[in-house]
């Protein structure tokens, strides 16, 4: 194995780890709905929001670093260019992560000056981490672009996944940098910032998980190189060419002129055109295969990830998107809805399907299989599709009652709020939250135990 | 638009986008199985998905513009399967293995040359 490959075992391994952060601070963030004095004085309800959505974003950009990391030396066979460094800063990059989770749980907030900005919160939403732990972010992104591109460079090879990575690298850095500005005029500085939260999102993540999956495709199924590089070369011109534009869909109500109200409305509602392409895709792979595949969960979570991306981002986006519904539906629970569904299945998913295939060469298994898997399947897949829904529920009760009917006013807000059907919405995502977690606990107790249980036949047997 | 109409309006976006990705997903079924009742189905969901349009043109406050995309998008939501499905039949088709190796030597240039 190279040294590459345990390295990515160490992003899988952090990576499940912030994952279960996530999940919990999410299951906590849900309750403050349900009951707004929890941990009143202790532990305020943004600070915890601020955990679930970092350690969202951290989870799967190690998700991301580990796939990478595991699949590079084999593509290009060789092993990755700068590893010390990259070695050294995993452990730096987990470091970092815990001390700001420290100082967001400890010390929570600072006065509005230069110390606070540095040492405790940025104060910009979805990228509030220290500036000092967001310059440590720019560093890892840096020596991760390297630890690629000098790998091809060494390598004197690459291939056409590769190329589009290291191409896709490139904005990946970039677009970070804008996490740094303190632009004091809030139109302008929303302005910038979508281009690193959408930028980030809908273009340089969908392309990077795009390679993640034509090379976990070609490991998995044994699709050709060639097929899977055609796709490729599609699906991103696609994404891209709606989703850059599709930016505009978040411009509608920050003060930026008229027309991105028909530029965003109009590109991002060709967005589900091509996520329906890669459902289409997903199901000629999976009927091409009979669904036979010696990594069964693999190939589920991959599924799940064609079907979860169309619905979440596909459909749930294309409701709140045209500039009339966007109006009434933004900012709330709706949105919220779409959010959670769309990250599932846009990246969640796929990660996790990388995920088993790695345990199978790691734990050289010949068939993946097993209960425990369908047991989290099924319970992470149901919390998750049960939360959006119950979710959608409170976030029309918002868009109807607290936007459409009363005019956003603090009176409306409260109107909604104490609506039975906002408030029925909440517990039942609460409740379904509860399974999403037990649906985690079951996938880190297969993760840790796949291919070292022993089968319970064998036991009885063994006892005879 | 008014509190219901922006309501429905939502709701009909949703189920438009609901039902052409049930269409795609039963057409690709049916060329899979080639079996009629996917096929019948195929053809249902999609004119599920044309009255859903035709809903949101007639009954939706949304101007002429938008009322014009959704219709297209229609129509691009009933080309897009059978042309997904034939390409991927013409990538599937053909061998891999000499293109792949020029693909690579190609790339492989490129690099060099850095």
């Amino acid at each position: 194995m190279y040294r590459s490959q345990t390295l990515a075992l160490k992003y899988f391994a952090a990576a499940i780890t912030f994952f279960g952060v996530m999940t919990l601070t999410g299951l906590l963030s849900s309750y403050y709905y349900i009951n707004p004095d929890f941990l009143f004085g202790i532990l305020p309800f943004n600070i915890m929001k601020i955990l679930h959505i970092n350690t969202l974003v951290i989870w799967l950009l190690m998700g991301f670093m580990g796939s990478i990391y595991w699949f590079l030396p084999g593509e290009l066979g060789r092993e990755t260019a700068g590893i010390r460094a990259a070695e050294m800063l995993f452990y730096v990059f987990c470091a970092a992560v815990a001390v700001v989770a420290v100082v967001f749980v400890f010390v929570q907030y600072g006065g509005s000056n230069a110390v606070a900005l540095w040492l405790i919160n940025q104060g910009r939403k979805y990228v509030e981490a220290p500036r000092w732990a967001a310059l440590g972010i720019v560093v890892i992104m840096v020596v991760f672009a390297y630890n690629v591109i000098g790998t091809a460079i060494a390598a004197r090879k690459t291939t056409g996944i590769i190329t589009v990575l290291m191409i896709d690298l490139v904005p990946l850095m970039l677009l970070y940098l804008i996490a740094f500005p303190a632009i004091t005029n809030m139109s302008a500085d929303l302005f910038w910032w979508w281009w690193l939260v959408h930028l980030w999102v809908e273009a340089t993540w969908e392309v990077l998980i795009g390679c993640i999956m034509a090379l976990a495709l070609m490991q998995l199924l044994g699709t050709s190189r060639r097929i899977v590089e055609a796709w490729l070369y599609i699906e991103v011109a696609l994404v891209l060419g709606t989703g850059i534009l599709g930016l505009g869909h978040h411009y509608f109500w920050i003060g930026t002129p008229g027309y991105w109200l028909t530029i965003g409305g109009f590109f991002s509602a060709l967005e589900p055109l091509p996520l329906l392409g890669m459902v289409v895709h997903a199901v000629y792979d999976a009927g091409a295969q009979h669904m036979k595949t010696t990594n069964r969960p693999a190939l589920y979570w991959m599924m799940a990830e064609a079907f979860g991306n169309f619905i979440g981002a596909g459909v749930w986006g294309f409701m709140i998107t045209l500039p009339q519904v966007n109006l009434y539906a933004h900012g709330t629970q709706w949105t919220v809805s779409h959010g959670h569904f769309a990250f599932w299945g846009a990246y969640a998913c796929g990660i996790i399907s990388v995920l088993y295939l790695v345990l199978q060469r790691v734990r050289d298994l010949a068939v993946v299989e097993g209960q425990l898997w369908k047991w989290s399947f099924a319970a992470l897949n149901l919390g998750l599709v049960g939360m959006t829904g119950a979710l959608l529920v409170s976030g029309f009760v918002q868009a109807f009652v607290e936007r459409a009917i009363g005019g956003s006013t603090l009176s409306a807000f409260i109107s909604a709020q104490e609506n039975a059907w906002f408030v029925d919405g909440m517990v039942t995502r609460f409740l379904l939250a509860i399974v999403f977690t037990a649906g985690y606990v079951v996938l880190v107790w297969d993760v840790l135990t796949l291919g070292r249980r022993v089968p319970a036949a064998a036991v009885a047997s063994a006892a005879e | 638009m008014n509190a219901l109409a922006a309501l429905e309006t939502g709701l009909l976006l949703g189920l438009y986008a609901l039902l052409a990705g049930i269409w795609g997903v039963l057409f690709a079924l049916a060329q899979l199985r080639e079996m009629s009742i996917f096929r019948q189905s195929a053809t249902v969901a999609y004119g599920l998905h044309a009255v859903a349009a035709l809903a949101i043109v007639l009954s939706t406050p949304l101007g002429l513009g938008w009322k014009c995309l959704i219709v297209g998008s229609s129509l691009a939501f009933l080309a897009l399967p059978p042309m997904t499905w034939r390409f991927l039949q013409h990538t599937h088709r053909d061998g891999v293995s000499q293109h792949d190796r020029k693909s690579s030597q190609h790339t492989a240039r490129v690099v060099a040359g850095l």
